[in-house]
């Protein structure tokens, strides 16, 4: 596929992985805030192939690990009801909330559909008018467009059976909470390539500046990854701590301004509880009370629900990027993806889920077979 | 609804384990593994069921005869490149070849939905005779039966067929053994995308059909080239080739070691699953079969393969290791390693 | 958050007064909402989708040297000796500059 193959080339991605090991005269410490180049990391085996040059920290870029666990519940509790038709993306099936997760639900006879895109949802809507088509719009900034779009579009062509169960956050508040954080160990960020593709870098450059952390935005192949990962080396190398861009492809310093321009049009920033972390000001979207009566939660009465996490899940410091998937007692005893405690485990993003599928124990000798 | 509600208890068993049927246990993953293992084994389990294969061998009056049955819930009914009657024969017939016999005959049960269009039914039906006649192979005795509106996806329908074991030809999962060739006769990833473009929230455009079709005459190629060297030979259908590996492993308890850059994926495919986020492993294929292969024979396997039209594109995607029994090891295109592992449930489309 | 992957966009309409448009993904087409990008393409165009939405334009030239460039990059491997020779050169005076 062009413009997406060639960044899959071995050789030259070989090439890369040993400039990085010529240019770190120490090990740096990097955190990848999304969970696609999480994923991506491990799927290839990129931290493996780096030596000792570079650790990798998984950073909380998972809107579905950071779902607050009530959110998960309000989606439940909705999914259960019979008037109620149930859209979501793929992601948020298996997430496991306090006491069952969407695929359970559906078992017991809860009409849930999986959609590709939000403007499916609305169109269900209007294919169903008997039924209220509710659909959980989960993301980050990359989504919120088009989440904002299809409630846009639902009061343009006045579809009243449609509305969203919003669980929106946003990146620079989460990156400016593990920089505060006393126990922070990250020298450099890879900044997430979508989510700049839409909003542009301007926020970043206060972080660098105030941290003196180098942010580079950065794609999701393995060649971007590497990329990236060689241009934060070369700037901790040379005390630098600037705002870079890998993803030059995609992305442009100003964004995409008329996205912007309806993520605020429909949503207001607000504080948000992220699961395993806490609550984090202004860093989740809302609907703006213009737009509430697509509110889903103001629609069925759950504004009021809240519940509390299971112990033994350690989300949170996998999240932080205290602890290694590994070093969490519970992984892959008691928290496998069949039988997961938190969200990291069943998210495809997860870094839970990725080191237990792809790397739940290193065998460079497999190939000597 | 106020006030806090507090989660299940901080102990280990998570979730309140679920004491319903779900999706999940029809993918040919974890759960599904799990459900016959502690569902089914347990009551009905005896030494030909314990074998686990894509069919039985028993002795009858002498002659070995293999079972194997099979039943179809796919929906749409009608897809690209098919419909559930060809998926019908076709899979029954492979999964009687993958166990090295020549099939002889099938039968067929019905449960046909109250409303479910004559027409449809009709193409259905047209589909598995077509089939049947090309495979040389008869349908030879069945039942029909009619449940009320809702009862069931249109229609689902159930075959079993027969077929004569040569002495000679038995390759089994547990045949495995270090330093086989594990040899792939076709792209993967056709049936399951085709499938996916045309559900509902999903579909996209492609020009992707399914590629099901009887693999026995190309059984026959293998088993003319290479005879007993083909030790393990099996189809991946649901679940995909990541699957069907996984399994091989655990039951020969031997290692894989795949190379990524081996692995033939069709472009169209490829995008399909960029788009929604899947991976071609774990993708269903209805045409495609699994060939382990002792070394000595492999490269003339392969070259059998690659002279019939159904194996035209046939390649060796890896070798069975001692090291790290079970699990099946990918290596990346960029030169990494990752495990393959079988997936709990359904692959779901993600965002992320 | 994350899988956006690039189209080339085959044609545009009007659906209700958003711009939508077929965009082809390597053999793969489907409608993508074209609303955020509506000033700056046409067909022939690639776009960066996610979830059926057109968030960014790509950017073509900027495709092409950021691959040759990294080919470039790699294929200085071949020359590892040569730039370990000059790093230790350059290594004594704490004012010298990198090359």
């Amino acid at each position: 596929m062009k413009y997406l193959s060639e960044y899959r080339d071995g050789a030259v991605a070989q090439g890369l992985i040993t400039r990085i090991r010529q240019t770190a005269t120490r090990p740096w410490t990097l955190m990848e805030v999304c969970g696609g180049q999480t994923h991506t990391i491990v799927r290839q085996g990129l931290d493996e192939l780096l030596g000792g040059a570079i650790e990798m920290i998984h950073g909380p870029g998972c809107p579905v690990c950071v779902t607050p666990l009530e959110q998960i519940d309000k989606a439940l509790a909705l999914a259960a009801r019979p008037d109620v038709i149930f859209t979501s993306f793929g992601d948020m099936l298996r997430v496991p909330g306090s006491e069952c997760d969407l695929l359970q639900v559906r078992a017991r006879g809860g009409n849930i559909r999986v959609v590709y895109s939000p403007l499916d949802a609305l169109e269900l809507a209007i294919r169903t008018p008997d039924k209220q088509v509710v659909f959980f719009a989960v993301g980050f900034e990359t989504t919120a467009p088009a989440n904002a779009m299809a409630v846009w579009r639902a009061r343009e062509l006045g579809v009243s059976n449609f509305s969203v169960l919003v669980s929106h956050v946003t990146v620079p508040p989460a990156m400016t909470a593990i920089l505060d954080s006393p126990d922070n160990r990250v020298q450099g960020f890879l900044a997430a390539g979508h989510v700049c593709s839409v909003m542009g870098w301007t926020e970043y450059e206060p972080i660098a500046e105030r941290y003196h952390v180098p942010i580079v935005v950065t794609g999701f192949e393995p060649l971007d990854i590497l990329e990236g990962m060689l241009l934060a080396v070369r700037q901790l190398e040379e005390g630098r701590h600037e705002v870079e861009n890998q993803y030059v492809r995609s992305v442009r310093r100003e964004g995409t301004p008329p996205a912007q321009d309806l993520i605020h049009k429909i949503f207001r920033l607000s504080d948000r509880q992220w699961r395993g972390i806490g609550s984090i000001p202004l860093s989740g979207l809302t609907l703006r009370e213009e737009y509430a009566d697509f509110d889903a939660e103001i629609r069925f009465g759950l504004e009021t629900l809240s519940v509390q996490e299971p112990a033994e899940c350690r989300a949170g410091d996998v999240l932080r990027g205290n602890l290694k998937p590994r070093q969490c007692p519970a992984f892959g005893t008691r928290c496998t993806p069949e039988h997961p405690l938190g969200a990291p485990m069943v998210s495809s993003e997860g870094a839970c889920a990725a080191y237990y599928n792809y790397a739940r124990f290193r065998s460079p000798t497999a190939h000597e077979g | 609804m106020t006030g806090v509600r507090y989660a299940a208890p901080a102990c280990p068993v998570p979730l309140a384990d679920n004491e319903r049927v779900q999706l999940g246990h029809g993918s040919g993953g974890k759960m599904s593994a799990a459900l016959l293992r502690d569902r089914f084994l347990p009551h009905l389990g005896n030494p030909i069921l314990q074998e686990l294969g894509d069919g039985a061998v028993v002795s009858l009056g002498g002659a070995e005869i293999v079972v194997s049955t099979d039943t179809f819930v796919v929906s749409p009914l009608e897809f690209p490149g098919g419909n559930i009657g060809a998926l019908a024969v076709h899979g029954t017939l492979n999964d009687v070849a993958m166990m090295g016999a020549t099939p002889a005959y099938l039968t067929a049960g019905f449960v046909l939905e109250e409303g479910l269009s004559l027409d449809l039914l009709d193409r259905v039906i047209r589909t598995m005779a077509d089939a049947a006649r090309q495979a040389g192979v008869p349908l030879i005795t069945g039942d029909t039966k009619v449940v009320e509106r809702g009862k069931a996806d249109g229609l689902y329908i159930n075959t079993t067929g027969f077929g004569l074991l040569d002495p000679g030809f038995r390759p089994g999962p547990r045949r495995a053994e270090s330093g086989d060739v594990i040899l792939l006769s076709a792209p993967i990833g056709r049936h399951g995308m085709a499938i996916m473009a045309v559900r509902e929230g999903l579909a996209f455009e492609t020009s992707i059909v399914s590629d099901t079709a009887n693999l026995a005459p190309l059984v026959n190629c293998l088993r003319e080239a290479a005879g007993d060297a083909v030790a393990v030979l099996r189809d991946p259908t649901r679940g995909g080739l990541a699957s069907a590996l996984n399994e091989i492993a655990q039951a020969s308890q031997v290692g894989m070691a795949l190379e990524e850059t081996a692995l033939p994926v069709p472009g169209d495919v490829a995008a399909a699953c960029e788009m929604l986020g899947l991976d071609p492993l774990y993708v269903a294929n209805e045409g495609v079969l699994v060939a382990i292969v002792r070394p000595d024979r492999a490269e003339v396997a392969l070259a059998a393969m690659r002279a019939h039209p159904l194996g035209a594109e046939a390649a060796a995607i890896g070798r069975v290791v001692a090291t790290n029994p079970g699990y099946v090891v990918l290596k990346t295109v960029v030169g990494g390693t990752r495990i393959v592992d079988l997936l709990p449930g359904d692959q779901l489309p993600r965002i992320c | 958050m994350c899988l956006g992957i690039p189209g080339r966009i085959l044609d545009t309409r009007d659906d209700r007064g958003l711009l939508m448009g077929t965009v082809d993904f390597g053999g793969v087409k489907r409608e993508v909402c074209l609303a955020y990008v509506a000033n700056e393409v046409v067909p022939g165009d690639y776009v960066v989708v996610h979830v059926g939405f057109a968030i960014t334009r790509v950017d073509e030239s900027e495709a092409r040297r950021t691959f040759e460039a990294l080919k470039e990059m790699s294929q200085l491997e071949e020359l590892d000796w040569i730039g370990e020779v000059a790093d230790q050169a350059l290594a004594a005076p704490p004012s010298a500059e990198a090359p």
